[in-house]
Parts: C-alpha cells; sequence; structure tokens
C-alpha cells in the first residue's frame, strides 16, 4: 500500500492553519516572543524538511507540536533534561484549601475574578515537565493518548504529571487570590 | 455507586473527556446525589477553561508572512 501523501501546497495549507497555536504554545515554553517566533520558525522549516514522514489525514497539529517539543529540548533544556526534576508539593487543591478557609465550598465566580495574566504567569512558572502537558492538554485540548505520543511517555505519566501541574498551579493561584484579597486565605477564620 | 473518594479520583479524566460512557455514567451518578464532589467538578472544569482562554495569542502577522514564503519554497 502505498502511503498517503499530501500535495504540497495542500500541506503548505494545512501547516499555517496550526500557526497560532504552535505560537502560543512556543510563548509558553521559551516564555520570550523572540525565542517564541525563532521556534516556531525552526519548527515549520523542519515540519517542511521531513514533510514526506507525514501521513496525510493523520493529526497534523500533533505532529508540529512533537517536532517543536523536540527542538524546544533540544535547545533550550538540553542541559537542563536530565536535572529537571518534578517536586512533590503533595496533594494540594484549591478546592479543599478554599473550602476550609472560606468555611464553604467556593463558587466557581472565584475563578472568573483571576486575572488572566496571573494564569498566564502561573502555567509559565511550572517546570517544564509540567508545563508542556498543561500546554497540550488544558490549552490545546490533545487527548492523553496524543498527548503521550508527542511527549513519547506512557498515558499514566502523562496522567500523573497532569495531576501534579494541575495541583502546582491551584497553589500558585491561591496565594495570588490570597496576596490579592480575591479570597479571605483565612484571615477571617479560625483565628 | 462510587464513593466520593472514587469520584474525586475520576475528575480529572471527567474533565479532560477521557472516561467510556459507563464510566462517565457511573460518575454522574455519584454527582448527581454529591454537592462537594459536582461543586468540586465545576470548579475543577472552570479552571480548566480558564487556563485554555487565559493565553490566547496570535501569531505576529510578520511571522505568519515570513512562513508563507519559507513553505512556498
Ligand atoms: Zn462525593
Amino acid at each position: 500500500m502505498a502511503d498517503q501523501q499530501t500535495e504540497p501546497a495542500e500541506f503548505s495549507e494545512e501547516a499555517i492553519g496550526h500557526l497560532d497555536a504552535l505560537y502560543r504554545g512556543a510563548l509558553r515554553l521559551t516564555r520570550d516572543p523572540d525565542r517564541a517566533q525563532d521556534l516556531v520558525q525552526d519548527t515549520y522549516a523542519r515540519a517542511l524538511r521531513y514533510q514526506h514522514s507525514y501521513q496525510a489525514g493523520t493529526n497534523m497539529k500533533a505532529w508540529l507540536f512533537a517536532i517543536m517539543r523536540n527542538l524546544y529540548w533540544d535547545r533550550f533544556q538540553k542541559a537542563n533534561r536530565e536535572a529537571v526534576s518534578i517536586d512533590d508539593i503533595g496533594e494540594f487543591a484549591l478546592y479543599d484549601q478554599m473550602r476550609d478557609d472560606l468555611g464553604e465550598g467556593p463558587e466557581t465566580e472565584v475563578l472568573d475574578r483571576i486575572a488572566r495574566s496571573e494564569v498566564v504567569d502561573a502555567v509559565e512558572k511550572l517546570n517544564p515537565l509540567h508545563r508542556e502537558v498543561v500546554l497540550l492538554v488544558d490549552v490545546e485540548g490533545f487527548a492523553y493518548k496524543d498527548a503521550a505520543k508527542i511527549l513519547e511517555v506512557p498515558i499514566g505519566t502523562v496522567m500523573s504529571r497532569l495531576h501534579r501541574a494541575r495541583q502546582q498551579l491551584q497553589k500558585d493561584l491561591f496565594d495570588y487570590a490570597v496576596e490579592s484579597g480575591i479570597v479571605g486565605g483565612g484571615l477571617n477564620s479560625r483565628s | 455507586m462510587y464513593d466520593c473518594e472514587n469520584c474525586v479520583r475520576r475528575l480529572d479524566q471527567l474533565v479532560d473527556k477521557e472516561l467510556s460512557g459507563p464510566e462517565v455514567e457511573e460518575v454522574h451518578l455519584h454527582l448527581g446525589a454529591c454537592g462537594d464532589c459536582t461543586r468540586r467538578y465545576r470548579f475543577q472544569e472552570g479552571l480548566k477553561r480558564l487556563i485554555r482562554v487565559s493565553g490566547s495569542e496570535r501569531a505576529p502577522d510578520a511571522l505568519r508572512e515570513r512562513l508563507r514564503e519559507q513553505l512556498k519554497a
């Protein structure tokens, strides 16, 4: 059976269609607009070079993210690759914390009062292994199995990293919410 | 039916739409009867949505143009 090849023009058109997503991802990974542009440009250059290895009809967005992710680790994190460790912060749930501090379950509206820039900051503060999984699953909506393929880890690892990442995010956002007075943070409870 | 612990353990997968149909039904059976888990579920869903909409930058036009040229070659 012959491999399904995409016409070059079609390939380019589809690839460009994922540009905003890739750029967003590159921004979160590099935390720098210039580096993000370079990373995206190199991702497309590599994609073009390996165009023949892309199978038409498969998930091009996932394929492009896999290329970008590899470039990112080669370029920016090579020295750190072994060194990146995942701190165990223990179980932390913003929901529990707020419920305990406020004496009742927080309304989802609390989330509306958290500034978006603050969420971006919290995501960018995650260690790279946590950041990339949040990026893939929460921001881009990849299924666990696609994220697992992109990251070259088992699905169970995707799930555990995601869980840890969300806990870290919740912890950061909770600290922010307390500092900015969005929630009482226990100041008015049980003293 | 699930207890709260079982339910909470599946909330990540529920918000990520990674549970099978029967599993979703089972979790919802518990959610229907448990206010605490329901609030927790809504909260996690809200947080996921917040993360998704927070970083919605678009690529600069200049980059888009450069790439169009690059891909034409
Ligand atoms: Zn429950």
